[in-house]
């Protein structure tokens, strides 16, 4: 298998047009698990560590930049400006996989099960894909498109989410069978947007895309049930879809209690 | 004088009679309780810079030149037939350099009754390339209907053996005659052992001796089982050991990956290596197998357990054996009438193994959560209703204890369980509170035969010798400490040599907490052997009496003042050495040797998710003399974490319909995490059985499994009032009694 290296962006998409075939990785968190379990073997990968341009995150007309190379270490040091995320970040495997792992990797690998993707979609995150003619912006929900879907085109590299701050009242919850280390059974975000007077929530492992519910600020009392329902969540080795339903009421009564009292 | 006698062995709950010959050992005296110079006191293990440094060499590290690696095919149905099995691709390819079918090793086969079992293996010079050869085994699998339900196998009698039967006393009659009566059906789950090291061997012929390297619990027992299946001289088969990374029960034979290596040594000439995945070994090497347990206890209003009933189907699998879940119903308790009824059913799912108390964790579970429902209906103390029916006497042997010191136990538990009213004080929110406690009862008196050498050189220095493994557990520490004590040595002045069956004489299995009762002793006798001779040779030298004369801080200690520093007394040797040997010797005549404890557990219950936290767990446990404090408590702390991971999040899934197994990886399958693990408070009472050999000593690598589970689920009860009966406790599970609970509740409220 042959391991690319290219060293800024323009050389990574270059590469990128001539091999689409290129598998591109980041922290490996989810690449190496395929290869190691023999379910992919790409004839290439495309090492994006040393593209400086997707490194870290800062402010853009108003808004937080945050390059796809961001590690869940560094994402949890967001807490003040981004507490779901940095919340989310927290939940995601051991210090290991947290240093290595980097949301480019949720959005590339669009399992529901993703723990950064529910607090990005609250935040309503546009995701920047670069190609050979140049890059485009793309609200995350539009980019997610099924399991393990994204609408990334096959010369495309993901390289930043935006997000506008939101103030503090939002946060994440997630459920697992164990404390550490586990992937979701259910997750959920929660944000209030005072600007637009709404509530956004999203949840996942209960459906084959993270899920996004929105309510008027005044409409608050529904949302458990709003978002009961609008889970499509199956049985696997994880849980069953009643628990996942039921928890995801739960999860959805606690975020408001933490978001609005 | 060496002595011929019949004794009765126990391992893991299985008795034997056995013809042994033993050196007298009754001549040394045990110690006196409490710690002494180096044994009793905590010492942190002799080969821990050793382990820490990546210095020791496991089975995982043996590189052998020339080794080849082999690769297993495995069935991918939980029952097929084979109709064609076509090596002829893999034996023409000029990288592969070895490939069998069931022709020729025994372990492998055409008629596959589980899902991984064994089919043909290649040998290759590469792991990885070894599993790509794998493809040019040609197969045609005729997929066949499996047998997964055990309550189907029990209707149909496909058991691995006759029904058992217990009877004591009258059963009907006391139930009929009961002031109480409570009954209940439980369900344990399959659970995985997942040592840290997988199931492995290297295999090498070297002249016309088979050489084994393993990873083992039985280093005799391997060579016993090769001998016997290849109809070898065992002295032409060596077994080696050093250094093994854990097997909980699982690894205490040659297993499949041992004949297979050995059929590809044999094949291609070369040494070959067989080491099953991580995914392999969730798959064919052993399990704690599910059961379903239907009890029954009959009381009076006093709380005196009148009748025991229990009916217990254990799901065995494809191959294995039907475990004692009946154990803690027919032993725990002084009830003079108990039934038993148990079926082992044979399944196509892969076979259970030996797994940490066998059976017992299963039928504690069960038996516990009983008790408490008793005695929530009898409104009784759960601690004051077991002190009730403490057993003075052992019923279903009807025999004396060598010692039993379970009251005291209770007594020491006291404490933990008087913080219930504070615990559940602090429930807030949805979380609950609630404090539990189960009591237990195994085995781990161990046995003869044993045998230990002792080596002193003349600069004053001693190796023990002896062809036992250390399975992780810090028997080379114990060792080495029991050799110490005797010799009068500081303990950096003992080594212990282990591991390989040519360098040593005959050692217990370490499994069913035997290897500190059967090899203690052995060492003991054997280090005293060696210390008599070294103050027989200075009494000579100095002109003494040997009975003024002890071995004591490294020195020869005359009572009338003089001493002499060891090295003096040896280096008169030069090259001349002492050798001492030892043997165990045999059990107590007609007694039953036990171990007993409780543990007493806190927990918090989350009434809306159904998430359930441990919070602290005091282990109390009574196992005789205590070798080494420090490696005791991380015994109880392995067992304790491992319960908690049975009783919350582990389980082997299987699909319904097909039998394959859902939960193969680390990541399906949930091991607990330290963010899982409680408080542990561990208590050891540190009593030596003045019966049992020149130590007192009992096992501890499985009482402190034992009765984790059940002292969780009775601590869900108390925190929330509802009768979980089936591990692990998912969350589901949890909501489901929860649910069940209310309903109760609101059945019973008046109209």
């Amino acid at each position: 298998m042959e391991v690319l290296t290219p060293r800024s962006l323009g050389e990574a998409l270059r590469i990128k047009a001539e091999r689409p075939d290129a598998v591109p990785i980041q922290g490996g968190t989810d690449v190496m698990v395929e290869l190691n379990f023999d379910r992919a073997r790409p004839p290439a990968l495309l090492n994006l560590n040393e593209v400086p341009e997707l490194r870290g995150w800062s402010h853009e007309n108003g808004m937080l930049r945050l390059g796809s190379g961001l590690t869940y270490t560094e994402a949890m040091a967001l807490s003040e400006r981004l507490r779901a995320l940095a919340e989310a970040s927290r939940t995601v495997g051991g210090p290991q996989i947290r240093n290595r792992g980097t949301i480019g990797g949720n959005l590339g690998t669009a399992s529901p099960a993703g723990d950064a993707l529910p607090p990005l979609l609250v935040y309503g995150a546009e995701v920047e894909l670069a190609g050979p003619n140049g890059s485009r912006r793309l609200p995350l929900q539009e980019f997610l498109v099924g399991p393990k879907r994204n609408a990334l085109a096959e010369d495309e590299l993901i390289v930043a989410v935006y997000v506008r701050p939101l103030g503090s009242r939002q946060t994440f919850m997630k459920v697992g069978p164990r404390n550490a280390m586990v992937i979701a059974v259910v997750s959920l975000a929660m944000c209030v947007d005072e600007e637009r007077n709404e509530i956004r929530v999203s949840f996942g492992s209960a459906g084959p895309v993270a899920g996004v519910v929105t309510a008027p600020l005044d409409e608050a009392d529904d949302l458990p049930q709003r978002v009961a329902e609008a889970a499509s969540p199956i049985d696997d080795v994880r849980g069953t879809a009643r628990y996942r339903r039921h928890a995801l009421q739960v999860l959805t009564s606690r975020a408001l209690v933490r978001c609005l009292t | 004088m060496a002595r011929l006698i019949r004794t009765e062995k126990e391992v893991e709950g299985r008795y034997t009679e056995q013809w042994v010959v033993v050196e007298e050992d009754a001549a040394i005296d045990q110690w006196p309780a409490g710690p002494r110079e180096t044994v009793g006191r905590p010492v942190p293990r002799v080969d821990g810079y050793e382990r820490a440094r990546g210095q020791a060499l496991f089975t995982a590290d043996v590189a052998l030149p020339g080794m080849l690696h082999a690769a297993v095919l495995r069935s991918p149905y939980a029952r097929a037939r084979v109709r064609r099995l076509d090596l002829s691709r893999a034996r023409e390819a000029d990288w592969v350099l070895g490939a069998i079918g069931p022709d020729d090793c025994d372990a492998l086969t055409l008629e596959p009754g589980f899902h991984g079992e064994p089919v043909a293996a290649v040998a290759v010079d590469s792991p990885g390339r070894a599993r790509e050869a794998l493809e040019l085994i040609d197969v045609d699998w005729e997929e066949l209907e499996p047998l997964l339900d055990p309550e189907e196998a029990v209707r149909r009698n496909e058991l691995h053996e006759e029904p058992r039967r217990y009877e004591r006393g009258d059963a009907d009659a006391a139930f009929a005659d009961a002031d109480v009566v409570v009954e209940a059906e439980y369900r344990t789950q399959t659970v995985l052992h997942n040592p840290l090291e997988t199931h492995q061997s290297v295999c090498r012929w070297e002249g016309d001796t088979l050489e084994v390297y393993i990873s083992t619990q039985f280093i005799w027992g391997v060579r016993d089982d090769i001998a016997e299946s290849l109809d070898l001289p065992p002295d032409r088969i060596r077994v080696i050991c050093n250094f093994m990374g854990g097997g909980f029960g699982a690894k205490n034979g040659a297993h499949a990956q041992t004949f297979i290596a050995i059929a590809l040594a044999s094949q291609t000439g070369r040494p070959v290596r067989c080491a099953l995945s991580r995914r392999e070994e969730n798959l064919a090497t052993g399990n704690r197998n599910s059961t379903i347990q239907r009890l029954r206890a009959g009381a009076r209003s006093d709380g005196t357990l009148v009748a025991l009933e229990g009916e217990f189907v254990n799901a065995v699998g494809w191959k294995g054996w039907s475990g004692p879940t009946y154990g803690p119903m027919e032993m725990l308790y002084a009830c003079e009438n108990v039934r038993t009824l148990t079926y082992g059913a044979k399944l196509n799912l892969p076979p259970n193994a030996a797994f940490r108390a066998p059976g017992f964790v299963e039928g504690t579970f069960g038996l516990e959560c009983l008790l408490d429902e008793l005695a929530g209906r009898l409104e009784l103390d759960p601690l004051e209703l077991r002190a009730r029916n403490h057993a003075d006497r052992d019923l279903a042997d009807d025999r004396p204890y060598s010692s039993k010191n379970l009251l005291e136990c209770y007594r020491r538990a006291e404490p933990h369980w008087a913080r219930r009213d504070a615990v559940r004080a602090r429930s807030e929110g949805p979380w609950r509170r609630g404090v539990g406690l189960a009591s237990q009862i195994w085995y781990g008196g161990g046995g003869p035969p044993s045998y230990a050498w002792v080596r002193i050189g003349s600069d004053g220095r001693a190796t023990v010798i002896t062809a036992m493994q250390d399975i992780g557990t810090g028997t080379r520490t114990a060792m080495a400490q029991i050799a110490a004590e005797e010799l009068g040595l500081p303990l950096d002045r003992v080594r212990v040599s282990l591991g390989d069956s040519s360098r040593g004489p005959y050692a217990s299995i370490s499994a069913g907490s035997s290897t500190t009762p059967s090899m203690g002793p052995a060492v003991r006798a054997a280090a005293a052997d060696a210390a008599r001779q070294v103050i027989e040779i200075a009494a000579q030298r100095y002109h003494l009496e040997e009975r003024l004369l002890t071995m004591q801080g490294g020195k020869v200690v005359s009572s009338d003042g003089g001493s002499w520093p060891l090295e003096e007394v040896t280096g008169l040797l030069e090259d001349a050495q002492i050798l001492g040997k030892g043997a165990r010797g045999p059990n107590p005549t007609g007694m039953r040797v036990l171990t007993f404890g409780i543990q007493v557990a806190d927990v918090a219950v989350d009434v809306e998710t159904g998430e359930v936290r441990v919070e602290r767990i005091a282990a109390i446990h009574d196992v005789g003399r205590v070798i080494n404090p420090l490696g005791a408590q991380s015994q109880v702390e392995g067992g304790i974490i491992q319960g908690v991971g049975h009783t919350l999040s582990e389980e082997r899934l299987v699909d319904p319909a097909s039998g394959i197994v859902l939960t193969q990886s680390l990541d399906a399958y949930k091991l607990p995490t330290i963010a899982d693990v409680p408080e542990i408070v561990v208590e050891l009472l540190d009593i030596p059985d003045e019966h049992l050999t020149n130590l007192g000593s009992k096992g501890l690598g499985e009482p402190p499994i034992v009765p984790t589970a059940a002292a969780i689920v009775n601590a869900i009860r108390d925190a929330t009032g509802a009768d979980v009966r089936s591990l692990p406790v998912s969350r589901d599970e949890m909501l489901r009694a929860l649910r069940e609970a209310r309903e109760r509740e609101r059945a019973a409220a008046p109209a």
